[in-house]
């Protein structure tokens, strides 16, 4: 290929790819139906639905970020017409400016509205994405906190008419705020200083704190008192994340499955209405020890039954089945593995090998998954299983 | 003030029409003459009234650059040049010289014969046309006229595609036309030096975009030619035969390899000769300063490529053909589509957009059913493939550029301003530069501060510096007088009496005179204390003198009291002033007139 070096054009040889990242990309052809391949400008460690066919995605590595609102490429709404359209491409619907380190980002349920929080910040900023009129996305509010500590808050979406957000970095300051009025509306009754690892609403009133050290807490917006579900062993220094799995929703705790993740690679699924019974459980094969907890991600697949899928460990994506998941300890093989993250050859040497800094599944398509990774790629890829192949 | 005034032309926010005028300094450029391909009727050309109502545009235009071969940067250049009427230079790289003609052809074919238009160009327009053009090399300075100058930068996207650089006295502009940042398998990315141009302009098409990679786009074609041969089908692949053929081949020649696969590939031979013609095309394009060269091959040679011959196209199994003419509206390409539409195991791949009227534009459409000449209907069951190949710049891409040249103001064309306010908040943000987004139809004045070299004679620059006072200081300007000699080209300055000297003009030295009369019952000598009084009283600041001489100054004001013998209580002042001091003159008439207050 052809290079230019200041004024001259050299001739380079296409080998610049490694052996590897090519083979991964021939048997790409067969591992995936559907592969695209970003570069976003600044890496994300959030991808947050905005609507069926939009996800938004805000920096973390700048003094000052860029939110975006991106439309997904065409091609995967096309249907039968697919070989039609060939739109492949992200759109930038919308987007905007954060003065910090974006760390979690929000999507407030049934409204054009985000609401972000910063490293080591005690505000919370709201956010209008917009609409047709306009493609700012402009910082409406922001939400000063009663405890003002300067760090990282988890947050969550509230279910309710009125948006309101469930926020707090340690169990006893978990609260939620009403979006209109900036009042707190619920408290948290306790005075655990477990520090959140992340919270979610599982219908109207009734959601789940999980702590750090792996603790799960069931509350109710109703009642101050929370329950305490801790870990029955001392699993030393690893941090812990969560990933909920429910139908909709409006759905009430009876259906909600809700798996648990380890910096140490142990997942642990339990029943949210039978908390008492001993968990399933798998040990994951990481290479490294105890990773850092900073892009621990672990979620279920929306349209697809007990497929998990985890990330965080390195430049990879891996998606089990956890059907036969037992009470025994094991260590399951994955369906699938995305190595796209690591194989992309971008031709820069990075001093860090590439980390994956969070995933998210396509809402109602099977097996599509969005991934994001600390170089700023961002692939969205639709995998074949081999076990069921139904092309 | 002096600006650079830009307007693209042309009605609606459509694109599909680059066509852009810029004035500076004087000049009239035209970049670009696209033709829009979704328009039948006359908007599909650029909207020329804005130049002129009625009439030739020579006079009005300095010179038209043409960017690249596509349509839409180019297809209303012969109707622009021989319908309107344009004389002067057209400028453009030497492949964009070689390759447009083909195209215009091309195309005025099919909306001539095809469609039945009337009133488009002929052929015999387009050699004309072309007999104006005047081919541009890489990073080469021309000279356009005594003043303006023009250079063409390596813009990737196509071959012969040229990002230009218009310069006048010190104010310039660099025009991109379509270019891409990211590096394609043959063509490059696009490069240019820190110019710092007044005005960046760019397409803004692709602003709002993360492009998907390159490599997504080879996958997904290899995908669905491996699918189809898997099937026992065969692959139709129309193509202009100009970069995407070869990098297509290229890219099967590579998995035909890896995957040890046996299906025969085949390369029409009409694609042949023009593949020969672009290979000489590209090589002199691109050997303009080679450095050196380790391509592992030819890449114009190919192992499991093979020359077509037409019997083949009914041969049993799978087969992949590339085929001319691109849009299926003619040619051997569509004789093979004929044959191989009605099986549904079969497959065409649309490498880029196909001109209404053409059969590849219907069967994009979702068209199934085709009528074909003699009223007979083909039905369209093979698979129908559009895939987009053609790089483009998106929104980092467009900030990749503008890190490059580093321009004092940024402006986007063709998108729409309510869609882009994000775009154009980062850029002004980031590069703490102007970003302007002008509507169709509507000019952007952007003022620019250039600077104007002025020689300084050193006997001025001596005489300046015994003024004393701080050293000239960038930060702290100091005004001067002198004269300006504006000569040939140069800019001169000098004292006004050396510019009086070297212009063999005499100085002459203007002074007014004036007469007040007023009524005062002293001497001429009182009067005059009095008057002098009065003036010290009133023109505080100045310098009022009483001389012994019996005049009194004001400045380099004299004034007189005298009176006749008549009438020795009318004086008359005599006032007495040089130009330099005429409004202080003016003004002591006038109070004067007012007469001496008595008190005094």
């Amino acid at each position: 290929m052809i290079r230019w070096r200041g004024e001259e054009v050299v001739f380079e040889s296409m080998d610049q790819c490694s052996d590897e990242a090519e083979d991964w990309f021939m048997d790409s052809l067969h591992m995936y139906k559907d592969l695209h391949v970003f570069q976003l400008e600044h890496p994300t460690k959030v991808i947050e639905w905005t609507s069926e066919k939009s996800i938004c995605v805000a920096g973390y590595s700048s003094p000052k970020n860029e939110i975006l609102e991106l439309l997904l490429p065409l091609k995967l709404y096309a249907g039968g017409k697919q070989g039609l359209c060939p739109e492949r491409d992200f759109k930038v619907e919308h987007g905007g400016f954060s003065e910090e380190p974006v760390e979690c980002l929000r999507h407030i349920f049934g409204k054009r509205c985000l609401v972000s929080s910063g490293r080591n910040s005690s505000k919370l900023q709201v956010w209008d994405i917009g609409g047709d009129d306009t493609d700012i996305i402009r910082r409406t509010g922001v939400l000063n906190l009663s405890d003002s500590s300067p760090k990282s808050r988890k947050i969550a979406s509230g279910l309710t008419e009125d948006p309101s957000v469930l926020h707090g970095y340690q169990i006893s300051n978990v609260q939620l705020t009403e979006l209109a009025s900036g009042k707190v509306i619920y408290s948290i009754g306790s005075d655990s200083v477990d520090a959140v690892s992340g919270l979610q609403f599982v219908n109207a009133s009734a959601f789940v704190v999980c702590g750090n050290n792996g603790s799960l807490y069931l509350g109710d917006t109703r009642d101050p008192k929370i329950e305490c579900f801790a870990l029955q062993e001392t699993t030393s220094r690893s941090d812990w994340t969560f990933g909920l799995r429910s139908g909709q929703p409006e759905s009430d705790s009876s259906s909600c499955t809700v798996a648990r993740l380890s910096s140490s690679g142990q997942v642990f699924v339990s029943d949210l209405r039978k908390m008492s019974t001993p968990v399933r459980r798998a040990q994951i094969n990481v290479q490294h020890g105890d990773a850092s907890s900073e892009f621990l991600t672990v979620t279920w697949a929306p349209a697809l039954d007990n497929a998990l899928a985890v990330s965080g460990f390195d430049g990879s994506v891996l998606v089990f089945d956890t059907t036969s998941w037992t009470t025994e300890s094991q260590t399951p093989e994955p369906i699938f593995v995305h190595r796209g993250h690591i194989m992309s050859c971008e031709m820069e040497t990075d001093d860090s090998p590439v980390m994956v800094t969070t995933h998210a599944w396509h809402p109602w398509r099977p097996r599509t998954l969005l991934s994001a990774a600390s170089d700023g790629s961002m692939h969205v890829w639709d995998w074949v299983d081999k076990n069921n192949e139904t092309l | 003030m002096p600006d650079i005034k830009v307007t693209p032309l042309g009605a609606g926010q459509d694109v599909g029409r680059s066509c852009i005028l810029v004035s500076i300094g004087g000049k009239n450029i035209m970049l670009d003459c696209g033709m829009h391909m979704g328009y039948n009727d006359d908007r599909r050309f650029p909207d020329f009234s804005y130049i002129t109502q009625n009439g030739r545009l020579t006079e009005f235009l300095d010179c038209v650059i043409i960017s690249h071969f596509h349509l839409d940067h180019c297809g209303a250049l012969p109707y622009m040049s021989e319908m309107v009427g344009y004389d002067g230079p057209i400028y453009m790289t030497h492949p964009t010289k070689a390759i447009c003609p083909i195209l215009l052809e091309d195309f005025r074919k099919i909306t001539v014969d095809k469609k039945g238009e009337t009133n488009f160009f002929t052929s015999q327009m387009i050699k004309d046309c072309m007999k104006k053009v005047v081919p541009l090399n890489l990073h080469q300075t021309v000279q356009v006229d005594d003043e303006l100058e023009i250079k063409a930068y390596y813009a990737g996207h196509v071959l012969g595609a040229a990002m230009v650089l218009i310069k006048v006295g010190s104010e310039s502009v660099v025009y991109t036309g379509d270019y891409n940042m990211t590096p394609d398998r043959h063509l490059g990315a696009a490069w240019i030096d820190k110019c710092r141009p007044d005005i960046l302009i760019s397409e803004s098409t692709y602003a709002t975009t993360i492009r998907d990679s390159k490599r997504c786009r080879e996958r997904d074609f290899l995908k669905k030619v491996h699918e189809t041969i898997e099937r026992g089908g065969k692959v139709l692949i129309p193509v202009f035969a100009l970069g995407r053929a070869q990098e297509l081949c290229i890219l099967l020649e590579t998995f035909w390899e890896r995957m040890n696969l046996k299906a025969p590939i085949y390369f029409s031979t009409g694609l042949t000769e023009k593949a020969n013609h672009y290979y000489k095309l590209f090589i002199t394009w691109t050997n303009q300063k080679i450095r050196k060269t380790f391509v592992q091959r030819n890449m114009f040679e190919f192992k499991h490529i093979k020359a077509f011959d037409r019997s083949y196209a009914d041969n049993p199994g799978p087969m992949v053909v590339f085929a001319t003419p691109g849009m299926l509206h003619a040619g051997q390409s569509l004789q093979i589509f004929k044959k191989w539409a009605g099986n549904e195991k079969n497959m065409v791949i649309m490498p880029g957009y196909c001109v209404q009227g053409t059969v590849g534009h219907k069967i994009l459409n979702g068209q199934k059913k085709l009528e074909m000449e003699g009223r007979a209907t083909l039905e369209v069951k093979l698979q129908v493939e559009y895939m987009s190949f053609s790089a483009h710049a998106d929104a980092k891409g467009i900030m990749q550029l503008i890190r490059m040249a580093e321009p004092r103001n940024m402006l986007l064309v063709h998108g729409e301003a309510k869609k882009m306010e994000f775009l154009k908040d980062k850029i002004e943000q980031e590069f703490s530069i102007s970003c302007y987004m002008p509507a169709n139809g509507e000019t952007t004045t952007v003022t620019t501060n250039p600077s104007v070299p002025v020689d300084i004679s050193l006997p001025l620059l001596k005489r300046e510096m015994a003024l004393g006072g701080p050293l000239p200081d960038p930060k702290k300007p100091r005004t001067m007088h002198g004269t300006l000699i504006m000569k040939d080209n140069s800019l001169k300055l000098v004292s006004p009496e050396q510019a009086l000297k070297e212009l063999g003009l005499s100085e002459h030295q203007l002074r007014f005179t004036c007469r007040v009369h007023l009524q005062d019952p002293h001497s001429d000598a009182d009067t005059l204390a009095r008057l002098y009084s009065h003036l010290k009283s009133v023109l505080k600041g100045y310098t009022v003198q009483h001389l012994p001489d019996g005049t009194v100054m004001v400045e380099s004001i004299v004034l007189k009291v005298s009176s006749s013998g008549d009438d020795p209580n009318l004086k008359v002042i005599l006032l007495s002033w040089s130009y330099q001091d005429e409004e202080l003159g003016s003004f002591l008439s006038s109070l004067l007139k007012k007469g001496l207050p008595s008190a005094l």
